[in-house]
């Protein structure tokens, strides 16, 4: 499964379970009317377990998701890579054409003019990694190419009228 | 609710709301116009393109802000006395400012978006007037926006005996004292209100920091602007904003679903602290906008994560919960009013799913600045704010008219209305998902394929809100006479 479909299907089944829920509750309305106290009873009662079970699952989803944050860490960035420098101006990216596969990169990626965004899309279009690119500042994105093949880097932040042209393509691998 | 003898209340609700929804309903179809020009059905150059998406989203975010605004100042007037040339000063504000984006896109072809992310004002292809017009139009509005913050923060510490009366701190903390002291405690809908004016403060003073800087700089070309700086006071005020207003919409759930199920909704300790933790939490979850600026402090960006996270909890175990359990076994009638308040809520609840996953920081890697943002933010705009907005006027409408909406007609502008948003929304999650960036004019593939079935979609979800109009015109001539006559009575006294 690509990433695209995991995540559409990631939302489709949370909004699925949150529309049941409402669509339940409105067919409820259809059955003999409660005392309001009575809903609240019961209701008060699994309020207490949702809360619970909510900050539980938010708290995990956080402590799970921090490993795969993208920021380099110190070691990652002492280690030896090759660097590339990305000057973003209106309406392109000035880089290498050609970088190897396999090897740590560091980006080093900025911009002349207004801010830009670096995303990389693989050969297959999907969008493996980004960094804003901004003037006054350097981000830093560490990446390894594990497939060879035509790359694409794309504007992802609105930089004017040409915004969408702003496109590079690059290749990895191949004859040096 | 409804019946109300405060005429005057009523006008100012109106002319915010009528205000708010008119502009709402024109975006809708520049909307319309921008996805159709995606889609490649649409002849429109990338100039023309980028100054309507900059009209489309000031102008919406403009437009719904009135709606919460006119709904608020309503409700707050039923428990205090609030000035009406105040709320009339604030309106003409944000009139002058709105007038001043629209000729600034619209005659000047300013395109550097709503979010007029510095230094891009400075770097387009259209003329200086223009980004001067659209800059003055935006600190117009939040001059209006903390006129109006200032009155509501007002009234509720005037109101509720101070900041801690208005917080109902001691309602929470010793519940006995606060019981026996017989002071008042302010009911659901004051919450908001306060969160809004204090919020709304915080939020319109780093718009005006950065409006007037971004002006000076418009004046002198010497002046340097630190990126990263404008950058966090952009999505500070901008995220605030755009929160707020679902924030404050919400309110009208506090007062029109107990009204339409017959039931009655108190202030609690739990809504009160759920409160509080919004109140805190939207002004931390701005930087998820910032994940993808690796020279932000690091810890901003873990507090990002877990603050956006948090901000479930308060509004699904309170607010969503409080009204699941109103609705429950409550034999409510589905008159179009209560459809749409309930389905509004279902869009709250469904763009934050949209919203919590882009704002895990591994997954903004693969959505930051795809349709998926705008995919989640539309969910809770056009399925949450506008269906509150439109569920207030229905729920007014009805509790006046005598006549009554046909069952025939509230399952076409159902169907129509929802289920052209469904396909309208799943176009933007699809491409957003397969990595199609936001804001482009001509969108790689699958982008234009996404757009046509979403400009399908869109369609025929302006088509259903065509018909709730027209249906609500209909209810609206069908106020009693004697009604009318009493009014004019008034007015002629007054
Ligand atoms: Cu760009």
């Amino acid at each position: 499964m690509s990433v695209a479909v995991k995540l559409l299907v990631m939302f489709l089944v949370f909004a699925g379970a949150a529309i049941t829920i409402f669509l339940a509750v409105a067919y409820s309305t259809h059955l003999p009317v409660s005392e309001q106290h009575d809903v609240q009873q019961r209701g008060y009662a699994i309020r207490g377990r949702w809360f619970l079970a909510l900050v539980l699952f938010l708290i995990a989803s956080f402590a799970i998701s921090i490993p795969f944050y993208p920021y380099m860490s110190a070691p990652a960035a002492l280690a030896p890579a090759r660097k590339v420098p990305v000057i973003a101006e209106q309406y392109a990216f000035i880089m290498a054409s050609h970088l190897p596969v396999d090897k740590p990169i560091i980006f080093e990626v900025t911009s002349r003019d207004v801010n830009h965004d670096f995303g990389i899309y693989n050969p297959r279009g999907h969008l493996i990694a980004q960094v804003q690119a901004m003037p006054d500042y350097t981000n830093y994105l560490r990446v390894i190419f594990h497939k060879p093949g035509q790359y694409t880097a794309r504007c992802l932040e609105y930089c004017g009228i040409g915004h969408a042209i702003m496109a590079k393509t690059f290749t990895v691998g191949g004859k040096q | 609710m409804m019946p109300t003898s405060d005429n005057t209340g009523r006008r100012v609700m109106v002319l915010y709301m009528g205000t708010g929804l008119a502009l709402t309903a024109s975006m809708m179809f520049a909307g319309l116009m921008l996805r159709a020009s995606q889609a490649g059905w649409m002849p429109m150059s990338p100039g023309q393109f980028y100054a309507v998406l900059t009209l489309h989203g000031a102008v919406v975010i403009v437009a719904l802000m009135l709606c919460g605004m006119g709904g608020l100042w309503f409700l707050m007037r039923r428990q205090t006395s609030l000035s009406v040339a105040a709320a009339v000063i604030a309106y003409a504000c944000i009139a002058a400012g709105a007038a001043a984006v629209i000729a600034a896109t619209l005659f000047g072809g300013f395109a550097g978006l709503y979010t007029f992310l510095a230094p891009l004002p400075f770097h387009g292809s259209w003329p200086y007037w223009s980004t001067g017009a659209f800059l003055i139009g935006m600190t117009l509005i939040t001059i209006g926006w903390m006129a109006w913050c200032m009155q509501m923060l007002g009234a509720v510490l005037r109101a509720y005996g101070g900041a801690l009366g208005a917080l109902a701190w001691d309602f929470v903390w010793h519940r006995k004292a606060f019981d026996a002291s017989g002071r008042p405690l302010p009911p659901p809908e004051a919450l908001p209100v306060l969160m809004a004016g204090f919020d709304g403060m915080l939020a319109g003073m780093s718009a005006m920091l950065l409006g007037v800087a971004l002006i000076v700089r418009w004046l002198d070309a010497r002046v340097l602007i630190n990126p990263l700086w404008a950058k966090n006071l952009t999505y500070f005020f901008a995220h605030t904003y755009a929160n707020l207003i679902i924030y404050m919409l919400a309110a009208l759930i506090y007062v029109g679903l107990p009204y339409a199920t017959g039931r009655k909704y108190h202030t609690s300790a739990a809504l009160v602290v759920g409160w509080w933790c919004s109140m805190v939490l939207t002004l931390t979850n701005y930087f998820h906008h910032l994940y993808m600026d690796f020279v932000q402090p690091g810890p901003f960006q873990y507090l990002g994560e877990l603050s956006s996270y948090l901000s479930a909890v308060p509004v699904t175990v309170v607010t969503i919960f409080s009204a699941l359990m109103l609705v429950w076994r409550s034999g409510m009638k589905w008159t179009l009013g209560a459809i749409f308040m309930y389905t509004g809520l279902i869009g709250w609840v469904v763009g934050g799913i949209g919203a919590e996953i882009d704002a895990t920081v591994p997954f903004n890697v693969h959505l930051h600045n795809t349709l998926w943002v705008p995919a989640h933010f539309h969910t809770y705009l056009v399925g949450g704010c506008v269906l509150f907005a439109v569920g207030w006027v229905f729920l007014c409408l009805e509790s006046r008219s005598i006549r009554r909406t046909r069952i025939l007609v509230r399952w076409v502008v159902g169907l129509l209305t929802f289920g052209g948003m469904a396909v309208f929304l799943m176009g933007f999650y699809c491409a957003g998902a397969y990595g199609v960036p936001r804001r482009y004019a001509i969108e790689p593939a699958p982008g234009p394929e996404l757009a046509k079935i979403a400009s399908i979609g869109a369609a025929v979800m302006i088509i259903g809100f065509a018909l709730a109009f027209a249906e609500g015109v209909r209810l609206r001539f069908g106020y009693p006479e004697g009604e009318a006559t009493i009014r004019m009575t008034q007015e002629v006294e007054a």
